[in-house]
């Protein structure tokens, strides 16, 4: 035990202990004036997830391996499910009620396909038709289940992820090429399936002003307050657009805005900083692992946070259509920090298992 | 096809390819922020400003408006709003049921403020109800705690206690109109529309004062960052003595009519009565279309200020200034006598006196004791018009008296020659010019001219502009130049219509407190034939055609203080009508100086 310890990577724990105590005085500062317990409850989240990433960091990757098909058919299964008996939420059918808990297919399948391309891929040459299509398709009808929910920023999320893995696994260029092409289609498809609010959303993110009170405010908001930070920042605790409740969802989806208002470019500039050097980080981890498999699952999971953080602040900031999708470890929400705290724990695993051998297991067998 | 070397050598450049796109991805949000919190960080600042921040106007509290003893003629009294933020209401129609029954909207009331409502943000408090007493608003008040998104506020409103007394005076106020705004003020601010209220405006008004706070999205009150005081208005005291004109409305009773009373030595106004009056708190209080047009439709027109926008023929008060135009011109007539027949023939027409049997021997002295027409007539045929309009001139009739109380008439005076249609002049005809002179052809003049006229004659001659506030600097605007002796004949005669058995005010003045000295008037409303001798006396049988009551003069006749006008609309006859309220007028003024 003391040895998967000391094998653990320190720059992304590091990174890490940075990313959880950021979060939680920019979750602080977004409802300090509101409701505290939002507050309590993603510290106890943060306990739970740490737990739970000290726990997968002792689970070998060759389990995690076993594990790929049977959570992509239990996705897939729910993802059908939804449409039959899904609860409808804010107009979109997403949740699967299990009694005890509410379930979404959709996040779920995001990992699952991750975990499923990358078993795929790791016992598999690229740059064939079958190695190509399959997996091709393992991503497009999860991906059309999900849109017409519809969940749109998931749907970008998991095809842009699939990409990025085909990329990865060394396809050559031209088929990553030929895997593009394919989307004017499935643009056209997506826009068509869109409820009226989405297709809002997006011309709306195309002319943030044409509806000042409406879903551009949003935007607007955001905007100003961002801008209005500086450089330095209004202060700790000092930021007007969020203590006023200019800024809406200032606890989830635009947290961001709070941390650039009262903060200023010196803490977005932290941030970045600290998503680049850990998503760079987890990279190198791939680039050393010494399972294929390990190696492809870390670049999964490396685009997925990268895609998060890059969708998020971008849609925050204006440069991107409001779709949704939280800010990495630090937007509040216990089912998305538990994932990502877990995804990254894959990551240490991998990292624990590239340097040398561990005791009690058996060697990991080099790179197939 | 792929060796396990190609694999990993591939792999490994594919994770530079990652590292650079991350890299460009990263990039790209850090220029992004550069350029919202760098570049545009000023407009952006000024944008979180603007949204933070909300100026709200602080209005001034409008100066009070009193008598010359300090009793309030226009105050300021607490009053409550009703407002409500639509969108915090659940049910909106239930709730405008309730609130009509508990406030007694009328239907009118309830349509008007639903399209407030309509009209108005949801997230912003709406006016519902202004100017409410605490009786009105204290059982809504009571249970507002069950009534989310209403809200009461305490401000002040108009109130004028003598209401109809001193409405003409003072006036009334209404909220600011779209002409308003373009002189700066606020769409939630009152202005004096009319009397003093309107005059006095700018001292009245005060100046806006105006509270920074800090607002959240939904437009409520976080805090209060800065205040700027408003600065109440001018407190303005009067010259008016409101007992006094309480006085001589009492005895004007339902009558129509007019009272002035000027202080003659510095122009003071004492009494500006105007009667039928309106209640003009109604204008605050919010007043209804019904309201305004029966004001408007009233034939006794209460909104008229008869004191200085009505202008009535002179009558036999005008025989003072035919008599000030003869002994000017030593007229042949001024300093000898005439014989009265009851009549004075011109050509085939009879000009009459109003007595039938006439005065017999009457100077000029006894002419206006007696008010003789047919003196007047000859003095009038010998002075031609351009005498007699010219010393109604001197005497300030035909001009504006410069009271601040616009828009004020000017009555009217003949001209000098009479112009025709084809344009050119010509004398006025014999005819004309006799019935001039005892006040009856084209004159009009107003009771407050009237008024400054018989000042005039108190004081000496001097022209003086009547005013309203206790201890302005008087103003004259003219010293009538008569030789003193003149002056002291015509003084005389007035003293011996109230104090000499068979002046025309005798019988009604010889008891007054003060001893008076005064000049009666009876205008006729409808010409009577100068010929038909069974209708001229006549009692006519609507009250509207019954001739219109004068009395001016001054008081005390030695010493004087005040000069008073006074005209009774339909009153019958100037002595009888009239006198009294002058009685009654002195009465008071003479207690009020015998009190310590």
């Amino acid at each position: 035990m003391i040895s998967v310890l000391r094998r653990m990577d320190k720059i992304l724990i590091i990174c890490l202990l940075s990313l959880f105590i950021l979060s939680l005085f920019v979750l602080y500062a977004a409802v300090h004036e509101g409701d505290i317990a939002v507050f309590q409850k993603q510290v106890i989240f943060w306990c739970i997830g740490l737990l739970g990433f000290l726990c997968v960091c002792f689970v070998p990757l060759r389990l995690m391996g076993l594990l790929a098909w049977p959570a992509y058919l239990l996705a897939l299964l729910g993802l059908a499910l939804v449409p039959l008996i899904g609860d409808v939420h804010m107009g979109a059918r997403r949740w699967l009620d299990l009694g005890i808990v509410a379930f979404q297919p959709s996040e779920m399948m995001k990992w699952a396909l991750m975990l499923m391309l990358a078993h795929w891929f790791a016992s598999r040459e690229p740059n064939t038709w079958v190695n190509f299509l399959v997996p091709l398709m393992m991503s497009i009808v999860p991906a059309a289940l999900i849109v017409i929910q519809p969940d749109l920023g998931t749907t970008l999320v998991l095809l842009f992820a699939a990409v990025a893995m085909l990329i990865a696994s060394g396809f050559a260029w031209r088929w990553i090429l030929y895997a593009i092409a394919v989307s004017p289609g499935v643009l056209y498809v997506l826009w068509h399936n869109m409820h009226s609010y989405q297709k809002q959303r997006v011309l709306t993110f195309l002319d943030p002003q044409s509806d000042p009170l409406g879903s551009g405010y949003h935007v607007i908001q955001s905007s100003i307050a961002i801008g209005s930070g500086g450089f330095w920042g209004k202060g700790y605790l000092e930021g007007t657009q969020g203590r006023l409740h200019f800024l809406p969802e200032q606890h989830t989806d635009f947290i961001f805005a709070i941390l650039a208002e009262e903060g200023g470019l010196i803490a977005v500039t932290l941030l970045l900083v600290l998503y680049g050097v850990l998503i760079s980080r987890i990279l190198t981890i791939a680039g050393h692992a010494h399972s294929r498999f390990g190696a492809l699952l870390s670049t999964g999971i490396a685009s997925i946070f990268m895609l998060y953080a890059f969708v998020n602040i971008g849609m925050v900031s204006g440069i991107l259509p409001v779709v949704g999708v939280p800010l990495p470890f630090v937007s509040y929400g216990g089912s998305a920090l538990l994932t990502m705290l877990g995804a990254l724990a894959i990551v240490m695993r991998v990292a624990i298992e590239s340097k040398g051998n561990i005791p009690w297991q058996r060697p990991s067998s080099p790179l197939s | 096809m792929f060796s396990q070397l190609d694999i990993r050598q591939r792999f490994e450049g594919r994770m530079w390819f990652f590292q650079l796109s991350i890299f460009v991805l990263l990039l790209i949000l850090l220029l992004r922020m550069i350029n919202l919190q760098l570049l545009q960080h000023e407009g952006l600042m000024l944008q979180a400003e603007n949204n933070r921040l909300n100026v709200v106007p602080i209005l001034p509290t409008r100066g009070t408006i009193t008598d010359r003893f300090g009793t309030g003629l226009a105050v300021n009294h607490i009053s409550y709003r009703l407002t409500m933020i639509p969108e915090r209401i659940e049910d909106m129609d239930a709730l405008m049921t309730q609130l009509t029954s508990m406030m007694q909207w009328t239907p009118n009331q309830v349509k008007r403020i639903k399209k407030r409502i309509k009209r108005s943000r949801k997230d912003r408090p709406v006016l519902l109800n202004d100017k409410l007493t605490w009786q009105q608003i204290a059982p809504l008040s009571a249970r507002l705690h069950r009534f989310p998104g209403l809200n009461v506020q305490a401000g002040t409103h108009r109130f004028y206690p003598y209401k109809e007394l001193t409405s003409h005076l003072i006036g009334y106020l209404s909220l600011a109109r779209n002409k308003d705004l373009e002189q700066g003020y606020l769409r939630s601010e009152y202005i004096g529309r009319s009397g003093l209220e309107r005059s006095f405006e700018k001292r009245l008004h005060g100046t806006l004062g105006s509270q920074q706070e800090e607002v959240d999205a939904h437009g409520r009150r976080i805090a209060v960052l800065q205040q700027q005081p408003s600065s109440m208005g001018q407190d303005i005291r009067l010259s008016l003595n409101v007992r006094l004109q309480e006085v001589a409305a009492k005895v004007m009773g339902k009558r129509t009519g007019a009272v002035v009373i000027l202080d003659v030595h510095n122009g003071e106004v004492l009494t500006l009565l105007s009667t039928p009056g309106i209640d003009t708190n109604q204008f605050t209080l919010g007043l209804e279309q019904k309201q305004w047009q029966t004001w408007l439709n009233d034939s006794q027109r209460p909104l008229l200020n008869r004191t200085t926008q009505a202008a009535y023929p002179p009558a036999s008060t005008w025989k003072l200034v035919s008599s000030f135009a003869g002994l000017r011109h030593h007229s042949p007539l001024a300093m000898r006598s005439t014989q009265c027949k009851g009549f004075i023939q011109l050509a085939d027409r009879k000009m009459r006196c109003w007595k039938r049997r006439g005065h017999q021997k009457v100077n000029m002295h006894d002419a206006i004791m007696h008010s003789c027409d047919v003196y007047f007539y000859e003095l009038g045929d010998q002075l031609g018009m351009q005498n007699l309009s010219s010393e109604a001139r001197l005497w300030g009739f035909g001009e504006a008296t410069g009271v601040p109380l616009p828009p004020e008439s000017r009555g009217h005076l003949a001209s000098n020659m009479q112009h025709l249609h084809n344009g050119r002049e010509r004398h006025w005809s014999r005819g004309v010019n006799m019935i001039t002179a005892i006040g009856q052809g084209q004159t009009t003049v107003t009771p407050l001219q009237m008024a400054r006229f018989a000042a005039a004659i108190a004081n000496g001659g001097d022209i003086l502009r009547p005013h309203l506030e206790a201890g302005k600097e008087p103003e004259i605007i003219r010293h009538v130049n008569i030789n003193p002796e003149y002056l002291k004949r015509v003084q005389e005669s007035m003293y011996a219509v109230a104090n000499k058995p068979g002046g025309t005010a005798y019988y009604r003045l010889r008891h007054a407190a003060w001893k008076i000295a005064g000049k009666t008037g009876t205008a006729q409303v409808i010409s009577m034939s100068q010929n038909d001798d069974h209708k001229l006396n006549r009692a006519p049988e609507v009250d509207k055609h019954k001739d219109h009551a004068w009395f001016m003069g001054y008081a005390p006749y030695k010493n004087p203080k005040i000069a008073f006008a006074i005209i009774v609309e339909h009153g019958g006859h100037g002595g009888s009508a009239a006198g009294p309220i002058a009685k009654a007028i002195v009465k008071e003024l003479a207690a009020e100086e015998s009190k310590p």
